[in-house]
């Protein structure tokens, strides 16, 4: 803005960002070079930059037949959890944005739950999907420990405060007009909001869904704490490649570079928004 | 969020009164927010009674479960225990140092690139990929980075002709090295927001203290720093209760060694929960904790986030 650009110290600038950038990009960069290397390149010292890549990672990885499964139960986990979360969060949203319930109080005591640390949540929620795992019902309907309904749950709720307060934000941008000329043309209120409101929020709900599948998709502690086996999901299955002999780091690296590309590709996606999804939609970036 | 700036929309909707039968606003939005409110409030509330309840009991699963009342035993227990208050000041000085570097390094990042003319797009989109990716996979993965014999770290040092340090088994280094993992996390985070608020600033202000000649840093200090305060300090709270809960990457990292050095709150209680099953402990410490969290949430975070929800429906 105001500075007087002077050549030696734009080279200076782009010479620290780019300094910068290297140290953010590396280790993403790394994981996925060795995920591509043989086995007897990934552990010598110094390491090695040229080698002939080859698949034999993903196969292991793949072959270990957990880990198809492992993905698996991560896309179920995740989407399932995100479609609940996008319907439950868009009604009562949309009631906060428009006819403010609670004054406030309702809202920010929703987002207090969001900042619960994971850990104390989950010793009660161990207990209770154990519990409920050994009863009839838990049976009957496939919740309990190392169920993946018991996942769904999990992240449904843990999402839920952040996705209200993102789309709030999304619903407050929102022209009022529009809706109050729908009421006058004889809409009823579920009509506005089906007709008039979802389609004009369709782009901010699907950035919240983003954001849900993202924070689903990564998550650890539950998935480490509520499943042994049936259930895991990719974060915590990568830990399997660390076995009694030693840790096997190109399977590792195959398996990480499988969790980590498809949400780097949905970031880039998201760009635009990240600012204000990291915010709780609070700065509008 | 901000009450004053919703009421114009209330107002405007009482017009179409006509349809008498039809249910009233308030019902209306009752309704809506009633499912996610049941499912909030059963599964918010729950642990938290679940935890009160078992503070006060004897409760080791491995020895059968809740066995009676104690008062506030588990109180006394946690409150002189070593270990616990060691576990917090390790958080602490997690949070301390994490959450100061990020913001430094990421505000300073934050003016060079917005600073930038060139590639600005390509510049946003690399700084924010480790965003993307699960601290617990990541940070798996940097125990490669850190290995003492096959890691990238003490290799480019070793270029450089630096000292080598065992990052990961080294009782001085060790909480350091989760440090430098939580900032490359999130450094990206607070560069990107403060990119945001001062791409939001105001031009007018800058270009009289242009014409009236004003150098660089007492613009910095005097204009944009002044103006940038709502977002920084934002920033600075959302990372804090982030940080003070810190699970992943110790988890993945270093498993609070070595010895109990890096052994965060979040990790004892782990420990004392879910690898020893002493539920009470484990309830009270949690408690404790919570209650930290929720005060500085809503004594720091609300009314930031009233200003920022008020600023942004004002427009």
């Amino acid at each position: 803005m105001l500075e007087r650009r002077s050549t030696p110290l734009e080279i200076l600038r782009y010479g620290i960002i780019l300094i910068v950038l290297f140290w953010t990009v590396f280790p993403i960069a790394w994981l996925l070079v060795t995920s591509f290397k043989p086995a007897n390149d990934i552990m010598v010292s110094p390491p090695r930059f040229v080698f002939t890549p080859t698949l034999e990672n993903y196969i292991y990885a793949m072959g270990k037949a957990n880990f198809a499964m492992f993905i698996g139960n991560t896309l179920y986990v995740s989407l399932l959890s995100t479609f609940f979360v996008v319907i439950l969060a868009s009604l009562a949203a949309y009631s906060f944005a428009r006819y403010n319930v609670g004054m406030g109080n309702i809202l920010f005591f929703i987002l207090t739950t969001k900042m619960m640390p994971a850990i104390a949540v989950v010793l009660p929620f161990f207990l209770i999907f154990r519990d409920i795992g050994a009863s009839p019902i838990g049976e009957a309907l496939g919740i309990g420990l190392d169920k993946r309904a018991a996942l769904v749950i999990s992240y449904t709720i843990f999402n839920l405060p952040f996705a209200i307060w993102l789309m709030v934000s999304f619903f407050q941008d929102i022209p009022t007009e529009l809706e109050d000329s729908a009421r006058l043309n004889g809409y009823n209120r579920l009509q506005v909001l089906r007709k008039v409101v979802l389609p004009l929020a369709a782009p901010g709900i699907a950035v919240t869904a983003i954001f849900c599948l993202i924070f689903a998709w990564n998550e650890f502690l539950f998935a480490y704490i509520l499943t042994r086996d049936a259930a895991r999901t990719i974060t915590v299955g990568v830990e399997s490649f660390f076995t009694l002999r030693g840790v096997l780091w190109g399977p590792v690296a195959a398996a990480a570079a499988l969790s980590v590309a498809p949400m780097l590709f949905f970031v880039l996606i998201l760009q635009r928004f990240m600012v204000r999804g990291l915010t709780f939609g609070a700065v509008r970036g | 969020m901000a009450s004053t700036s919703m009421s114009t929309p209330q107002d405007t909707r009482s017009v179409p009164k006509k349809q008498g039968r039809a249910m009233s606003d308030a019902w209306f939005s009752v309704l809506l927010i009633l499912p996610a409110m049941i499912i909030i409030a059963f599964f918010a509330l729950y642990p938290l009674f679940y935890a009160i309840y078992v503070s006060f009991q004897l409760a080791d699963l491995t020895a059968g479960g809740i066995k009676g009342f104690v008062g506030l035993d588990n109180y006394r227990t946690v409150l002189f225990d070593k270990f616990f208050w060691e576990s917090v000041r390790t958080t602490l000085f997690f949070t301390f140092f994490a959450v100061s570097i990020e913001v430094v390094l990421g505000t300073f990042v934050a003016f060079l690139i917005n600073g930038a003319t060139v590639a600005k797009g390509l510049i946003r989109s690399l700084l924010i990929l480790p965003l993307a990716t699960a601290p617990a996979v990541t940070g798996l993965f940097w125990r490669y980075l850190y290995d003492t014999q096959f890691g990238l770290y003490n290799y480019f040092l070793g270029l450089l002709g630096l000292p080598q340090p065992n990052w990961l088994g080294d009782i001085k280094v060790a909480l350091w090295a989760v440090i430098m993992f939580d900032v490359w996390l999130w450094m990206p985070f607070v560069a990107l927001i403060v990119m945001a608020g001062l791409q939001a600033l105001p031009k007018e202000p800058f270009e009289a203290a242009e014409l009236d000649g004003a150098p660089y840093f007492r613009v910095l200090r005097k204009l944009t720093f002044p103006m940038l305060k709502p977002v920084l300090f934002l920033v600075i709270i959302l990372r804090t209760i982030d940080a003070l809960r810190l699970y992943d990457a110790v988890a993945v990292l270093t498993r609070g060694g070595p010895g109990s050095t890096t052994e965060t709150m979040t990790y004892y209680l782990y420990r004392q929960g879910l690898v020893f099953f002493r539920m009470d402990y484990a309830s009270t410490m949690a408690l404790l904790f919570l209650y930290a969290v929720v005060v500085a949430s809503l004594f720091a975070l609300r009314p930031l986030l009233n200003m920022f929800g008020g600023r942004a429906t004002a427009k």
